[in-house]
């Protein structure tokens, strides 16, 4: 599949209507929820707001909710309630669909049409007219690599052919909206990455592009803005800047070949007024610095277990010592790793300045950024028991299938 | 406006590739023109009936009796659409069919067709109509077809026999929405196919019942009416001999306390009015069972009704007559002479009302004194319920 759209005359498609009267937002949800028969809540007061023109990144758990929403959304599941506007327009408008285009989950054409025939005809569903209909389904058959299959069955087809035979009827009526309900299910290496392709050339042409994956690289590498649902509900939201915010740190290894070993150098290089507490000793127990300016004020062994919560995503395993800058950033250490928990690089100077003067060398020195996948790992484990939470809802209130 | 025939003719041509697609559509329309081709190769000649180029004298059945007109319209009108189109093709077009529905609205399909700006409603009756066209096409080429053999065969352009397009349309109808209801809910194709099957043979039944219950009406009615004619016939010879022997002053039996003095002059008087009093009480029983089975069908939708109304259009009560199908007298009320001279009626009595042949025409008679509103028209109010129950829960289903 070429996804080069430029070179396959994609250009056909108008640019959406933008401007004042467009509005800023292609979707914006206020309230919205969902109940369904034997009251399983899965969805509970969505509120959600997608920009025109973005990628926006929709992820959750399994049974968080998320199909039910685009359905919602697609009109094809009627909320129980639903204030927002899609494209301007309220939630459950049907003509508004004319403009989106969707790609469903685990979609299924009629067997009996062949690729081209899909095409024609889910165009034709939106309205459009056929010489439109015939000049479009050339350029979105080039343009998805299916050219050669135009005249095949649909039931021939592989899945990979079946979700580029999807992404194009998706696009048959020059959509400002496209929803994309795992678009890469089934698809190759080389076919994601043409679709990732496309969905950045739909962005730069102004489509609003509604992504659904469980792939979260992928939706970490496309998406503007993401949001995360679990159990019904919209636990954060934002840019993977936005959502990442106060959770950056940076990372001092040193090289040594038994890193453990130089726990002490790292405990002794620190600027003074550090504190530094250790981990996993059985008992809480004071020790006194040397007689030495450049020791921390005070180093405590503990029993406490500062694992998970750390800022981290809950991935690593528990430091082996936590503490305090003199500047007041946290400090975690794991064996050879120093973390200092700010996205401001000045505090870390001094500790490296420490580190150097005890003749410690440095391996590296690198500032990190959580991955989206550190964020919904966050986002799905349960705090109070340090698990994920289980699929779907809850036991008496359900989150949706 | 514009993009409600773009959707409308995108989804005529969807329902024709649907059922371009199903093997069984061809294989009926062969077995179909097949059928037509056998019905042409049937002719009728003076010695009798002919096949090809075979002969089978018949004395009773031949052209001088029958015109071929009639003899093909008989075969067509008896055969052809009760037989044929109605049991054979229409258990064909069941099975074709009955997926159409469940496939539809099958996970993975069902939520790209609700997403497209068109209403749920339109949707669902576009689907429904693609079960209905299969039928209307394999009609309307088997009329088409028995059209040309009546015309070039029989020598008669027998238009009425479009009627059976919309007949046969309206039939399918009724069995295909509850096919489309039993395939919505259940979303199984051969839930759907079974249920039909069921509903289809229940109505059957219902209606040989009540066919059965008006025969039985009749039959007893008209043993009320033969048995006033005689006990009126008894009564007055009775009348006459007691007044002979007044007259003569001859002896005559005296009837005791509580007797009726016609009854001990002629005994057979006695056994009449017993006989009439029976046939009053039969009678009594099947009319009331002949009202329910009428109560009960006007709420149903009337299959071989409907079917009938192509017969009734096609061929007349003369014609019946004709082809030997009713008696010529088979209104006359009889008496004991026609009896006598009659003996196949007494014979009719013994067999049952089944096999009387005046309360055959009496039921010949009564269907066709109902009225086409009532037969299309109930049975369309039921269909328009079941339709109206399919849509309420399409339009409301989350799929």
């Amino acid at each position: 599949m070429s996804m080069s759209i430029a070179e396959t005359g994609f250009g056909v498609f108008a640019a959406p209507a933008g401007g004042a009267a467009a509005g800023e937002w292609a979707v914006d949800l206020t309230d919205v929820t969902k109940v369904y028969r034997g009251g399983v809540h899965a969805l509970r007061g969505i509120e959600m707001k997608v920009r025109r023109g973005e990628i926006f990144g929709l992820l959750g758990p399994n049974g968080a909710g998320k199909s039910t929403l685009v359905k919602i959304l697609m009109t094809v599941i009627a909320a129980t309630r639903a204030q927002g506007t899609v494209l301007g327009q309220p939630v459950g408008n049907k003509d508004t669909l004319s403009k989106v285009g969707y790609l469903p989950e685990h979609h299924r054409f009629p067997e009996y049409l062949t690729g081209g025939q899909v095409l024609d005809f889910y165009g034709a569903m939106c309205g459009v007219d056929r010489a439109t209909r015939r000049q479009r389904a050339g350029t979105l058959l080039d343009l998805v690599g299916m050219t050669a299959w135009e005249r095949k069955r649909v039931k021939g087809y592989s899945k990979g052919m079946r979700q580029r035979i999807g992404i194009a009827q998706s696009l048959m009526n020059d959509p400002s909206l496209v929803v994309l309900d795992e678009p890469t299910d089934g698809v190759d290496p080389v076919g994601r990455r043409d679709i990732r392709n496309m969905m950045t050339t739909l962005k730069e042409r102004g489509i609003t592009v509604f992504l659904n994956s469980h792939l979260l690289s992928e939706l970490e590498a496309v998406s503007d803005r993401v949001a995360i649902l679990v159990k019904g509900k919209v636990v954060s939201q934002g840019t993977i800047d936005e959502l990442t915010a106060g959770r950056q740190y940076y990372e001092i290894e040193i090289d040594a070949p038994d890193a453990q070993s130089q726990q002490p150098t790292f405990l002794k290089a620190l600027p003074m007024g550090s504190t530094l507490e250790q981990s996993g000793h059985e008992s809480s127990v004071a020790e006194s610095p040397p007689n030495s300016a450049d020791q921390p004020s005070s180093i405590q062994v503990t029993s406490r277990n500062l694992g998970g919560g750390d800022g981290n995503g809950g991935r690593q395993l528990a430091p082996d010592a936590s503490g305090l800058l003199p500047s007041g950033e946290k400090i975690l250490l794991r064996g050879g790793t120093l973390q200092i928990l700010t996205s401001d690089h000045h505090p870390i100077q001094a500790v490296i300045d420490g580190l150097r003067q005890r003749g410690v060398a440095i391996r590296s020195v690198r500032p990190v950024r959580p991955t989206l996948e550190d964020l919904f790992m966050e986002a799905v484990v349960d705090p109070t028991t340090g698990k994920a939470f289980t699929p779907g809802a809850a036991e008496n209130e359900g989150a949706g299938r | 406006m514009n993009r409600i025939v773009i959707q409308s003719w995108a989804l005529l041509t969807d329902a024709y590739r649907e059922l371009n697609s199903k093997k069984l559509f061809w294989i009926t329309m062969v077995l179909s023109c097949l059928v037509v081709a056998v019905f042409a190769m049937f002719g009728l000649n003076k010695k009798g009936l002919t096949f090809l180029w075979f002969e089978f004298p018949l004395p009773a059945f031949n052209s001088d009796i029958f015109t071929p007109a009639l003899f093909y319209k008989f075969v067509f009108a008896t055969l052809g659409i009760p037989v044929w189109l109605t049991w054979v093709a229409t258990v064909l077009a069941l099975i074709s069919t009955a997926s159409i529905i469940p496939d539809f609205v099958a996970s993975g399909s069902i939520e790209l067709t609700l997403s497209k700006p068109i209403g749920r409603v339109r949707l669902f009756l576009s689907k429904f109509i693609t079960g209905l066209l299969f039928v209307g096409l394999q009609v309307a080429v088997f009329t088409g077809a028995c059209f040309l053999v009546i015309g070039i065969r029989g020598q008669v352009w027998e238009w009425g026999l479009w009627l059976a397009v919309p007949i046969v349309l309206l039939f399918f109808s009724y069995l295909y929405s509850i096919c489309a209801l039993v395939g919505l809910i259940t979303r199984s194709t051969i839930a759907a196919l079974l249920v039909t099957l069921l509903c289809w043979f229940a109505f059957f039944v219902i209606n040989q019942a009540d066919d059965l219950f008006i025969l039985n009406r009749e039959s007893a009615e008209l043993r009320v009416q033969d048995t006033d004619a005689i006990i009126a016939k008894r009564v007055a010879a009775a009348e006459k001999a007691l007044a002979n022997a007044k007259e003569k002053n001859t002896p005559y039996p005296i009837a005791q306390e509580g007797e009726d003095q016609l009854e001990t002059i002629n005994p057979l008087l006695k056994f009449a009015r017993q006989q009439k009093r029976e046939a009053e009480e039969s009678l009594e029983t099947w009319q009331m069972w002949s009202r329910i089975s009428f109560r009960v069908k006007t709420v149903l939708p009337k299959t071989t009704e409907t079917i009938g109304l192509l017969g009734r259009r096609l061929l007349s009560l003369d014609e019946l007559t004709k082809l030997g199908l009713l008696r010529p007298d088979a209104n006359e009320v009889e008496s004991d002479e026609t009896a006598e001279a009659q003996p196949n009626d007494r014979e009719n009595r013994r067999r049952g009302p089944m096999g009387d042949s005046r309360a055959a025409k009496r039921l010949q008679l009564e269907m066709r004194t109902r009225s086409m509103p009532w037969v299309i028209g109930t049975s369309l109010g039921f269909e328009v319920i079941v339709i109206g129950l399919a849509l309420i829960i399409f339009s409301r289903r989350d799929f």
